[in-house]
Formats: structure tokens, C-alpha cells, sequence
């Protein structure tokens, strides 16, 4: 029996910690949006730029940047997890614990799937001529 | 493994006659119409939803007679397209969701060691509009002004030009109607999710139907507002005019596409979803164990949840877009085949790994997962690009499509049916008569849609009311035809077998499964007030240990047995962590007489009187503003505001 090691305690609540479960999801929804959004509405005004910007690298960019946010998010996940199961190792009683290490196994298979997603449109945007019907 | 086989003696007699004061409705006229006890509301949602099932059975038979040959006229072309447009809407609108609502109104409070839901009232008001909106439409069939233009309504031949009459008002204004009832039902399973858990069942403690009725809550939360306004913006183009789907005068006949498959694929999964999690649910009683891996099934559950809402154009594959779009809802379709499976086999290992005892609810989890996994399979085709416009608008998508949801939606219903059957009528089922149904049904949904991916693939169109007999396809739809009836002899054999039950059925113990979650504590079926003590929770199979069931025997405390009012117990969102004793509402008339005003005001929308509509919406604003009046503090608790 001993108390929950400091430090871990606020992996059990917070930002962080929902940041690590639901980034990935987030990320992917502003990439599906942003660059399904950019492609439909360029291509159907008979361009392929947006600005200045080709139509390529703005999706491009709409897909970079959400899978970078996705594998932070995977790494915070990851983090959860090592340490709730090192608090647990340790004999920390608190449920909160329990809890958030099932979150964090959610977080961390969660954020695969979406950046799978993300990586598949990515091939996509390599391989396609964006505006071809 | 069971411990606590009947309900706990840790309340007092006293305490025991003072719950049963205040939570028991003495039997009357106003006290059925009044009631806010969520296990009857959820019983009225069941049998509601059931009815409406039967009637739509009833159409898809007149339609099987009407293709079992070529060129047959046993209904008219116009006919036909009401009769078919019904039978989908229905299905999907008027039983699946509020079939699987009913089962989540009577159990999730019981599986969460609560004594109602957050919102009691407003559960009775979503049966009384979904009850009012389910009759507004079916009403429409027997005078010919049912809504004829598919379960999805495509612009532009929903429009007034293209459908004149009250066909495709019916169908907007009465989606709309329902979407109250959806809306509310969602909103009081989150907030009764989230803040009525006994103490300490924290999240990684919830039943995973729990998880799954709450998944599908927040989906419907982000999916209905998209149907509700694309009926909104058809209704306001048939009536006033409005051009939001004429392309002539800048509107677009894709945005209704749109909106209605973002609404449209999660529906899917918000039909599926709670199905899976009675699987779920079922298997543990069947196979003696606990279901395999249940972090990643609410991974699945929470992946599913959120994924669903990124595939809505794979039903759009058709319309021209940019290919470089489709690719984004092609991977999203892909992946999303990930979680499903993962489920799959969670139960698959399950089922190896435990011992199984062979009873009707698990033959039809054995069925689910048969049929399901079919259909999964056609599905994942549809996910390919170059596949579905080869196949789009045929058999094979119907086929598909009832693979999925007899498979995924059907069955799953059917083993929560005989596995809680003794908790909600408490009587036992005729267990032999469960198994012909079982087999009845499952021969004769195979027989009835298997030959649908043939004749689909041989070319034949879906929506025909007829066909010639060159195309080959004559005998594969008597083959269909014949599955129906069979199909059909095996449903009511599930009826059969549940009036026997409630009427000369065995009286059912409070535990018969051994089951392992809170409901299998409570009588059978259970008191008004579920629990004489609320549980203290230990682990993710309450029944199944020990310190559970000392928890709710003697020496427990009264801030868990809260008999001085109508009260439970409020406890924190993620570790249910007691916070305080709340007061719950009392029977009132109210619910329903807001539905009524509501009923009143969509029906006089429908045929224009739009005076008594201004009415019906005053008298609307009334009831809300007595409803939420603040009410009048009670003396004593004047005297301790210092």
C-alpha cells in the first residue's frame, strides 16, 4: 500500500491526457475537412491553385501537418501509458489510475488508426491529379 | 460465479416501505399516462417499435409477392414506390434506433446502479413524440400519401415539380418531428452516462452496452442536426418556395446528398452500434467469462464513433467528384473496417476461450456474427472505388445493406430480446420454441437475401416494381420470395414466444443467466426504485465479485439507500466519485401534452392550416415555460436558508 507517485498524478486527468486520447481523432477531422474542402471547392471553380498556393501543396500541407499533430499525440498516449502502469507497478491504489491507463491503451491504438487514414489520403494526394473526374 | 442471485437485504424494512412510497405508481388512468419510470417508458419504447416493425414487415411481404414473378400486379407502380419507401424509413427510423433506445431506457440505469434516467420527463416526452411521429407517418400509407421517393429522398425528384402532394411533406415533416424525440433520448443517456454511475464504476468499469449506447448518443448528437436541416430546406422549397435545391436559381441538388449521408453513414452505426454492445453484453452469461480484450472493444466502440462521421461520399461515389476526394472517404472506409473487425474477433476469441452454454440468445449471437460478417464483407467492397460504380442502385447494395442490419442490428436485438426477456416481463421463455425461431429466421433471412447478391450482380436495378423475364432473374426473386414467408413464419414465432412467456411463462429468478452486470441484482422484474441499495462497485463484473455484493447487504450506509425522497445519486463524469443525493421528478402529465401540441403543430404544417399551427406552437411555448417554471421552494426549505 503506498500513495500515487507524485509526478504521474496529473496523467490521470487534464488536457494532456485527452490530448493523447482525442488529438488523433481531431487532427484527422481538420484534415478531412481542410483538405477534401480545398480540392472540391478549387477544382469545382475550375482551378488549381489556391492563391498562390498550387492546389497540390495546400492539400499537401492539409495533410502533413494534421499526421505531425497525430503522432504527438500518439507519444503522449504512449507516455500515459508507461507511467500509469509504472504507478500501478508501484502499488498506487487510486482507480483514477486504472482509468486512465485503459484511456491511454484507447489513445494510443486510436491515434494509429487515424494517422493510418491520414497516410493512405497522403498516398493519394502523390499519386492523383487533384482535379481528375 | 454469481454471488448475488437475488436483491440485496442491506436497506431496512422501513427504508424498503418508504422507497416503495416514494418511487411506486399506484395503478390508474393518469398514473399511465403520467409515468416517467424509465424501465416503462423503455418497455413502451420495445413494444411501440416492435409494432412498427411488423408493419413494415408487412410491406416488404406485399413487395416480395409483388416480385416473386415478372410483371405481376399485385400493387401498382405508385403503390409500390410508398410501400418501399415505408418499409425503409420505417426500419430504420421508426424500429432500429427506437428498438435499440428501448433496450438502452430500460438497462442503462440498472447496469449503472441508478434509479432512473438524469431526465425522467424528458424521457416520457421522447416516447410521446416518437409514438405521435411514427403514427403522423404511418397514417399517411392508407390514404395514398405516404412518402414514395426512397428512404433518402434524392433531390430533384423529391421536389414539388417532380412529387406534387403530400408524399415528401410527410417525409420531411415527420423526420423532423422524430428527430425531437432522438435529439432528447440522446441528451438523457449522456448526461445519465456520465453522472449517475454507482460509486466507483469509473470509466474503465462502464458495461460495454453502456459504452456503446453513449457512443451512439454522441452520434446521433452530431449526425441529426444535418437531416433535420436538409428536411428543413426540402420542406421549405415544396411549401414557400425557397430554392436551396434548384440549380437554376443557385442552389445545388448535391448539398442534400451531402447532408443526408453525413447524417446518413453514422445512422448505420448508430442502428449497428448499441446492437453490438448487447452482444456484448450477452456473451459473458453464455460463455462464463468476461469478453476478451475490453480496452480495445471501447477503442472500437470510440474509433467507429468518430471514423463513421469521414465516410459519408463513399455513397456519392457516383456523383462526379474530384477522384482525389473520393480517396479521402475510400481510406477513412478502408480503415474503419479495422475496429469492426477487432470486435469480431474479441467475440470469436471469447467464445473460444470460455465455456459456452448453449441457449437461444447465443444462437442468435452466433447468427449475428454469420450474417454480420457477410455483410462486412460486401461492404469492404463498397469501399473500392472502381467496385461500387459497378454496382451502385442494384440488388447487390440491397443485399448488402440487409446482411448488415438482420445481421448486425436484428439478430443482436433478437438475443437482447430472450436474454433479458425474464428481467423485463419477469417471466421465462419457452426454450424450444426460441430455437425454431432462431432457425427459422436465420434460414430464412439467408434464403431471402443471399440470391440478392446474384441478381444484383446479373444487372437487376433496385426500386423496380416489376421486371420482364428475359434478363434470368425470375427464378432467383421466387427464390427471395420464398425466403420472406420463411423469414417471416420465424418473426412471428419470436412473438409467439414472447406473449407465451408473459402469459404462462415460468417465473423468472432475479439472476437466471448468472449474468455478471448491476441489472441481474435487482428483482425480476425490478422494483420501481431498481435498487434498495446503490451499489458500490469494485470491478468490470460486478456480479461476478464478492465485495459488489457485500457492498449492498448489511451495514450499508444511508447516503446509498436514500429513502427519505425520490432520490439518487450524483457521482463524477470519469471515476464516480459520490458527489450528492439528487431529487428526482415526480409523474406528470406535462410530457405528454407537449408531444400532443407538438403533433398538433407539425399535422397542421402538413395540410396548411397555419393559424392552428400558431396555436399549436403557443401552446408548445407554454408548456416548456411551465414545465421549466422554477418551482415554489417547500417550507422547510425556507427555514434552513440562513
Amino acid at each position: 500500500m503506498s500513495t500515487p507517485p507524485g509526478p504521474h498524478a496529473r496523467l490521470t486527468g487534464g488536457l494532456l491526457l485527452w490530448f493523447g486520447v482525442l488529438g488523433g481523432a481531431v487532427a484527422w477531422a481538420v484534415h478531412l475537412l481542410a483538405a477534401w474542402g480545398l480540392d472540391e471547392l478549387a477544382c469545382a471553380a475550375g482551378s488549381e491553385r489556391v492563391s498562390a498556393v498550387p492546389l497540390v501543396q495546400a492539400v499537401g500541407l492539409a495533410v502533413v501537418i494534421p499526421a505531425l499533430v497525430t503522432v504527438g499525440s500518439l507519444l503522449v498516449a504512449a507516455l500515459v501509458w508507461r507511467r500509469t502502469m509504472r504507478a500501478q507497478r508501484a502499488g498506487a491504489q487510486d482507480r483514477a489510475f486504472g482509468r486512465s491507463r485503459m484511456l491511454a491503451v484507447v489513445g494510443v491504438w486510436a491515434n494509429l488508426l487515424f494517422l493510418t487514414i491520414i497516410v493512405l489520403s497522403g498516398i493519394a494526394v502523390l499519386v492523383l491529379p487533384p482535379c481528375q473526374r | 460465479m454469481s454471488t448475488t442471485t437475488t436483491p440485496s437485504p442491506g436497506a431496512s424494512r422501513e427504508d424498503l416501505a418508504r422507497l416503495a412510497e416514494h418511487w411506486g405508481e399506484r395503478p390508474s388512468l393518469r398514473a399511465w399516462f403520467a409515468t416517467v419510470d424509465h424501465k416503462r417508458i423503455g418497455r413502451r419504447y420495445l413494444v411501440t417499435a416492435g409494432f412498427f416493425f411488423v408493419l413494415a414487415g408487412l410491406n416488404a411481404l406485399v413487395m416480395r409477392t409483388q416480385l416473386a414473378r415478372p410483371e405481376a400486379g399485385v400493387v401498382s407502380p405508385q403503390e409500390y414506390n410508398q410501400l418501399f419507401s415505408m418499409h425503409g424509413i420505417a426500419m430504420i427510423f421508426l424500429f432500429a434506433t427506437p428498438m435499440l433506445f428501448g433496450f438502452g431506457n430500460f438497462l442503462v440505469p440498472l447496469m449503472i446502479g441508478s434509479r432512473d434516467m438524469a431526465f425522467p420527463r424528458l424521457n416520457a416526452f421522447g416516447y410521446w413524440v416518437f409514438l405521435f411521429a411514427g403514427l403522423f407517418m404511418w397514417a399517411s400509407l392508407p390514404f395514398g400519401a405516404a412518402p414514395n421517393n426512397g428512404w433518402f429522398a434524392y433531390v430533384p425528384l423529391s421536389g414539388e415539380q417532380n412529387n406534387p402532394g403530400l408524399h415528401m411533406d410527410v417525409y420531411a415533416l415527420g423526420l423532423l418531428f422524430l428527430g425531437i424525440s432522438t435529439t432528447a433520448a440522446a441528451i438523457n443517456f449522456i448526461v445519465t452516462a456520465l453522472k449517475l454511475r454507482a460509486p466507483g464504476m469509473s470509466l474503465n468499469r462502464v458495461p460495454l452496452f453502456v459504452w456503446a449506447i453513449v457512443a451512439t448518443a454522441f452520434m446521433v448528437i452530431f449526425a441529426l442536426p444535418a437531416l433535420n436541416l436538409d428536411n428543413a430546406m426540402l420542406f421549405l422549397d415544396r411549401r414557400f418556395g425557397t430554392h436551396f435545391f434548384d440549380p437554376a436559381a443557385g442552389g445545388n441538388v448535391l448539398l442534400w446528398q451531402h447532408l443526408f449521408w453525413i447524417f446518413g453513414h453514422p445512422d448505420v452505426y448508430i442502428i449497428v452500434m448499441p446492437a453490438l454492445g448487447i452482444v456484448s453484453a450477452v456473451l459473458p452469461a453464455f460463455t462464463r467469462r468476461g469478453v476478451v480484450g475490453y480496452p480495445l472493444i471501447v477503442l472500437s466502440i470510440v474509433a467507429i464513433a468518430i471514423i463513421s462521421f469521414g465516410v459519408w461520399v463513399h455513397h456519392m461515389f457516383a456523383t462526379g467528384l474530384p477522384q482525389l476526394s473520393y480517396s479521402f472517404f475510400s481510406a477513412a472506409s478502408t480503415v474503419i473496417t479495422i475496429p469492426s473487425g477487432l470486435q469480431i474477433f474479441a467475440w470469436l476469441a471469447t467464445m473460444l476461450l470460455g465455456r459456452l452454454v448453449i441457449r437461444v440468445p447465443l444462437l442468435f449471437v452466433i447468427g449475428f456474427v454469420v450474417t454480420f460478417v457477410l455483410g462486412g464483407f460486401t461492404g469492404v467492397m463498397f469501399a473500392l472505388t472502381a467496385f461500387d460504380q459497378q454496382v451502385t442502385d442494384s440488388y447487390f447494395v440491397v443485399a448488402h445493406f440487409h446482411y448488415v442490419l438482420i445481421g448486425g442490428a436484428v439478430f443482436p436485438m433478437l438475443a437482447g430480446i430472450y436474454y433479458w426477456l425474464p428481467k423485463i416481463t419477469g417471466r421465462m421463455y419457452h426454450e424450444r420454441l426460441g430455437r425454431w425461431a432462431f432457425w427459422l429466421v436465420f434460414a430464412g433471412m439467408h434464403v431471402t437475401f443471399f440470391p440478392m447478391h446474384l441478381y444484383g450482380l446479373f444487372g437487376m436495378p433496385r426500386r423496380v416494381y416489376t421486371y420482364r423475364s428475359e434478363p434470368g432473374w425470375a427464378g432467383w426473386n421466387l427464390v427471395s420470395t420464398v425466403g420472406s414467408y420463411l423469414l417471416a413464419v420465424g418473426l412471428l414465432l419470436v412473438l409467439v414466444g414472447v406473449v407465451h412467456a408473459v402469459r404462462r411463462g415460468r417465473p423468472a429468478p432475479a439472476d437466471p443467466w448468472d449474468g455478471d452486470s448491476l441489472e441481474w441484482s435487482t428483482a425480476s422484474p425490478p422494483e420501481p426504485h431498481n435498487f434498495p441499495v446503490l451499489p458500490r462497485v469494485h470491478s468490470l463484473h460486478p456480479m461476478w465479485d464478492e465485495r459488489t455484493a457485500e457492498s449492498v447487504g448489511p451495514g450499508a450506509t444511508s447516503d446509498r439507500i436514500l429513502s427519505e425522497g425520490r432520490h439518487t445519486l450524483f457521482t463524477s463524469e470519469l471515476d464516480a466519485h459520490p458527489e450528492r443525493a439528487v431529487q428526482m421528478p415526480e409523474p406528470t402529465l406535462k410530457p405528454l401534452v407537449l408531444a400532443a401540441a407538438l403533433l398538433l403543430f407539425f399535422t397542421s404544417m402538413l395540410f396548411a392550416w397555419y393559424p392552428v399551427a400558431a396555436v399549436a406552437a403557443l401552446t408548445v411555448a407554454a408548456t416548456i415555460a411551465v414545465w421549466l417554471w422554477p418551482p415554489r421552494p417547500l417550507e422547510q426549505d425556507l427555514k434552513v436558508v440562513p
